[in-house]
């Protein structure tokens, strides 16, 4: 029961992200396809803390394969705003990634939210605010 | 007759005189995001028809800011970043989180240098003045390599921006930005925005150098969302 608690609050938060305008920086459109959402579950493998966004790099097993995914966040100050730190994500944390697909089809993805393990989500502050 | 003329000379004598105490806009502020100024005008504005011909085939993919070039004067003011507001003898400047950018307003009366046209720039020159308790300030010399917002509506370099900026309470500025651009537009339109007082001492004003880590320009794909656009000339 607690879990599914924390799992809708994590989902109304994820809501709330919606709802924040992130980028500015450029067309959201231009790079993701709001049509293709997808679910990514992987360990930290790295972080960029850095302008204009944030990239973090996760292991993400795909049968009997690891593969390296890139996902984009918004700027930093921006998610710092958010609640955000440098280290909220550590390089070994397991995480769960709510985002879209990039156009391009490489292994990129915008994040709308991030689980961690323990249930706590962390502020997406992606740049799905612009959809154009 | 003659006491009309009277007070029209004493009018436009008044209206020489600089505001004395001009008010306190000092700060640092939060600005209202704004990726589409049609949203804010409530329609698309008065495009000429080669302005809505840009409109209708804009690729948002080739959005100037997405390389990391500045967004220009306007723009700016309607990212999701803050600013600070310093008033100094004849001078204002606003100093941008955003692309760690600034602008200076000429507050002593100068004109536009004349040849400003000849070395324009993605954020212009500007000249301002006190209307009352209103800060105006003129922007010219604007390249046309910077867009006006993230939705994809352009400009020429013949762009004419008047900013007015007033405050409407101890912490909120009231913005409003008219575009001027007989290339693009058929009449000069503006949006109103509120720029809102940020708490500097619980938030500060942070690093932003946009070609820190840029990589997102390799991931870039051709997208023109406008390419159903009708042009419909406004009526006078």
């Amino acid at each position: 029961m607690f879990r599914k608690l924390q799992c809708v609050v994590a989902l109304l938060l994820g809501a709330s992200v919606l709802s924040i305008p992130a980028a500015a920086h450029h067309s959201f459109a231009a790079q993701y396809d709001r049509s293709k959402a997808i679910t990514l579950k992987g360990t930290v493998t790295k972080l960029e803390w850095m302008n204009p966004h944030i990239y973090f790099y996760i292991d993400v097993k795909e049968g009997a394969h690891v593969v390296n995914w890139s996902i984009e966040g918004g700027a930093p100050s921006m998610l710092y705003r958010n609640g955000w730190r440098t280290d909220s994500l550590k390089v070994g944390d397991q995480v769960t990634v709510d985002g879209w697909l990039a156009k391009d089809g490489s292994n990129l993805a915008n994040m709308r939210t991030v689980t961690l393990t323990d249930g706590k989500t962390v502020f997406g502050a992606s740049s799905g605010g612009d959809t154009r | 007759m003659t006491r009309a003329l009277l007070n029209l000379a004493l009018i436009a004598m008044f209206a020489q005189v600089p505001t004395k105490n001009p008010p306190n806009l000092a700060g640092t502020w939060r600005n209202q995001y704004t990726p589409n100024l049609a949203d804010a005008l409530g329609k698309e504005p008065p495009y000429t028809a080669y302005g809505a011909e840009r409109w209708r085939t804009v690729d948002t993919a080739k959005d100037p800011t997405g390389f990391c070039l500045p967004p220009g004067p306007s723009r700016i003011f309607t990212s999701p970043f803050p600013f600070i507001l310093m008033q100094q003898g004849d001078m204002v400047s606003f100093l941008f989180e955003y692309q760690t950018l600034w602008r200076a307003v000429y507050m002593d009366g100068r004109p536009h240098p004349a040849d400003i046209a000849d070395y324009s720039d993605f954020m212009g020159h500007s000249i301002g003045k006190w209307e009352g308790e209103t800060l105006v300030v003129d922007t010219v010399g604007m390249n046309d390599r910077s867009w006006l917002d993230t939705a994809g509506h352009e400009h020429s370099p013949k762009l004419h921006l008047t900013e007015r900026i007033r405050k409407i309470s101890a912490d909120k500025l009231e913005w409003t930005a008219t575009f001027e651009d007989p290339v693009f537009f058929t009449k000069p339109w503006s949006i109103t925005r509120t720029f809102t007082r940020f708490d500097d001492s619980k938030d500060r004003i942070m690093p932003y150098t946009c070609t820190e880590n840029n990589r997102d320009v390799d991931h870039l794909k051709p997208n023109q969302p406008n390419l159903n656009y009708k042009y419909e000339p406004e009526k006078e």
